[in-house]
C-alpha cells in the first residue's frame, strides 16, 4: 500500500457537475481530492481487505443471530424496548439488506483491523462507486496513472442486481434530508441504481412521510409506502414522533430495523466477547464492564450512538490527546484498543470496505490530518497497480 | 476472487437520471383530489387547489439538519 503523488485531471471539476456530484467541495474545502491515490497490489486488496470483509460481515450476521432475542444483549446496546419485536420481526422474515461499509485500519502490514461497521446509512457510495471508477479510465486515458491499473469496485453493478432482488417489483420510495446536498446525491445515485434494475421510485424527504389513520405511511400524494430506501439512522427513527407507529405500519423499510443492532459501536464489544482474538479485530468492551480495565490507560473512546466521529476520544496513557466534540454519548461509551491509523504523507486514511448484499465488492478511502476521521475528511481514490 | 471480479476494467457504469435532466417521480404533493381517503384531510395548496394531507413531520425530528451518517470513520482506533 502507497499513497502515490500524482496530477489532477484538470477538467475533473465539471467532470463532476455533469455526473450529478456537486458535494465534491464542501464549506470551500475539497472533499474528493485526486492530487494522490493509494496504490495496492491484487494481493493486498484480496488477502488484508476482501476476505476480512467476508468475513466480518458472516460473523455479523451470526451476532445478529444471537442477539436478536437476547434481552441481556439489546440491553446493553441500548436499544429501547418497545422496538425489540420490530427489530426481531424483521430478522426472522429475513428482510434484506442492501448495503454497509466496515471501516478499517490498514497500512499495508499485518490484520486490517476493524474500526466500526456503518451498517446503516453508510454514505460516499457514489463516489466510491462511480466517480472514482471514473477516474481511473480517464487517468488510465491520459497517463496519470499506470496503464494496467485496476480498481476493486463493481459496487455499481451489484447494487442493480441487488436492488432487483430487495425490489421485487415494488413501488420504491426513497427517503433522506433532501436539503443537504451529500445526501441529496446519495439518494440521487442510489434512485438511479434502483430505477436501471427496473423499480419505479419516488424520491421524499423524510419529514414529508405522512401517516394515515389506518397506520399506514403515505408520501405527499397519498401514496402508500411499501418500500423504502431511508437514509436516516434507526435511533433516529425510534425517537421521532412516529416512531411508535413503526411496528404497526406494513412498510418495509432499507435498511432493514435489524440493522440497528450493527450500526451500534456496542456490536464491537459483542463481537470481540463472540470472536475474541480474532485477527481482523480491536479488544473492545462496554464501558461499565470490568473487562475494559484489560485496555489499561490507552484506548479509544466511542460513544454507543455516533456519528462522523462525533464525541470520539483518543486517551493515551490516561490523558485525551484527540477528542471530537458533538451531542453523542447519553446511552454509554464503548472502550476500543488503540490501533493508530497509518501514516502517510502526513495523512491518516481509514479504509472502507463495501459490501453489497452481504458481498465485499469495493473499497474506499478518507484521508485526515487528523486521527480521528471525521465529517470534512477528503475522499481519494485507489487503484490496484 | 470471482472471474467477473478478477476483470474489473470490463465495468460499464452507466447513469441515467442522476445529473442530467431526467429525474424521477418525486413526491411533492398538492396533487388535486376529488375525496380524501381515512387518516387523511382536504387542504388547500399554494395555488388555492385541493389536496389530501395526511399527518406529516413525524419524521425528520431528531437530528434533522444535522449532517451525519456513516460517513465519517469514527477514529483510528
Amino acid at each position: 500500500m502507497q499513497r502515490i503523488a500524482c496530477p489532477e485531471r484538470d477538467d475533473w471539476r465539471a467532470t463532476a457537475d455533469g455526473a450529478g456530484f456537486d458535494f465534491h467541495t464542501i464549506d470551500g474545502e475539497r472533499y474528493w481530492d485526486e492530487r494522490a491515490y493509494y496504490a495496492f497490489t491484487l494481493d493486498e486488496i484480496e488477502r488484508a481487505i476482501e476476505e476480512p470483509t467476508g468475513e466480518i460481515e458472516a460473523m455479523c450476521l451470526e451476532l445478529v443471530g444471537r442477539a436478536i432475542d437476547d434481552e441481556n444483549c439489546l440491553r446493553r446496546l441500548k436499544i429501547p424496548e418497545a422496538f425489540w419485536p420490530l427489530i426481531s420481526e424483521s430478522w426472522h422474515r429475513d428482510e434484506a439488506s442492501l448495503y454497509g461499509r466496515l471501516d478499517f485500519s490498514f497500512g499495508g502490514r499485518g490484520h486490517a483491523k476493524l474500526l466500526e461497521y456503518n451498517a446503516d446509512t453508510p454514505t460516499s457510495i457514489f463516489e466510491a462507486a462511480v466517480f472514482q471508477w471514473t477516474w481511473l479510465e480517464q487517468s488510465i486515458e491520459r497517463n496519470l496513472i499506470p496503464k494496467r491499473s485496476d480498481q476493486f469496485n463493481s459496487i455499481h453493478e451489484r447494487l442493480i442486481e441487488a436492488w432487483k432482488k430487495v425490489g421485487n417489483g415494488r413501488h420504491l420510495h426513497l427517503a433522506g434530508a433532501t436539503e443537504n446536498a451529500e445526501d441529496a446525491g446519495t439518494l440521487a445515485y442510489l434512485e438511479d441504481t434502483a430505477r436501471q434494475a427496473g423499480l419505479a421510485t419516488t424520491l421524499i424527504d423524510i419529514g414529508d412521510i405522512g401517516l394515515r389513520d389506518d397506520g399506514s405511511f403515505v408520501d405527499l400524494d397519498s401514496r402508500g409506502i411499501e418500500l423504502a430506501f431511508k437514509l436516516y439512522p434507526w435511533e433516529w427513527m425510534f425517537q421521532d414522533a412516529f416512531g411508535a407507529q413503526l411496528k404497526n405500519a406494513p412498510t418495509r423499510w432499507i435498511e432493514p430495523p435489524w440493522k440497528a443492532l450493527l450500526s451500534n459501536k456496542g456490536m464491537l464489544a459483542l463481537l470481540w466477547e463472540m470472536f475474541p482474538h480474532h485477527p481482523n479485530l480491536l479488544p473492545a468492551y462496554f464501558e461499565d464492564d470490568p473487562n475494559a480495565a484489560a485496555l489499561g490507560a490507552s484506548f479509544v473512546r466511542k460513544p454507543i450512538y455516533s456519528r462522523e466521529g462525533a464525541n470520539v476520544a483518543l486517551v493515551s496513557a490516561g490523558v485525551t490527546v484527540v477528542e471530537q466534540s458533538g451531542p453523542y454519548g447519553a446511552e454509554g461509551f464503548i472502550r476500543q484498543a488503540l490501533a493508530p491509523l497509518p501514516e502517510f504523507s502526513g495523512q491518516y486514511p481509514v479504509i472502507g470496505s463495501w459490501l453489497v448484499d452481504h458481498t465485499p465488492c469495493g473499497l474506499s478511502i478518507r484521508e485526515d490530518e487528523n486521527p480521528i476521521t471525521g465529517n470534512t475528511s477528503r475522499f481519494l481514490p485507489h487503484a490496484i497497480v | 476472487m470471482t472471474d467477473d471480479n478478477r476483470t474489473k476494467r470490463s465495468r460499464r457504469v452507466v447513469l441515467t437520471m442522476m445529473g442530467s435532466a431526467a429525474v424521477g417521480a418525486v413526491s411533492m404533493g398538492f396533487v388535486p383530489r376529488e375525496g380524501c381517503p381515512p387518516g387523511s384531510e382536504p387542504a388547500l395548496d399554494p395555488r388555492g387547489g385541493l389536496y389530501c394531507r395526511a399527518f406529516y413531520g413525524g419524521f425528520g425530528g431528531y437530528g434533522y439538519g444535522a449532517h451525519g451518517h456513516g460517513h465519517g470513520h469514527g477514529f483510528g482506533g
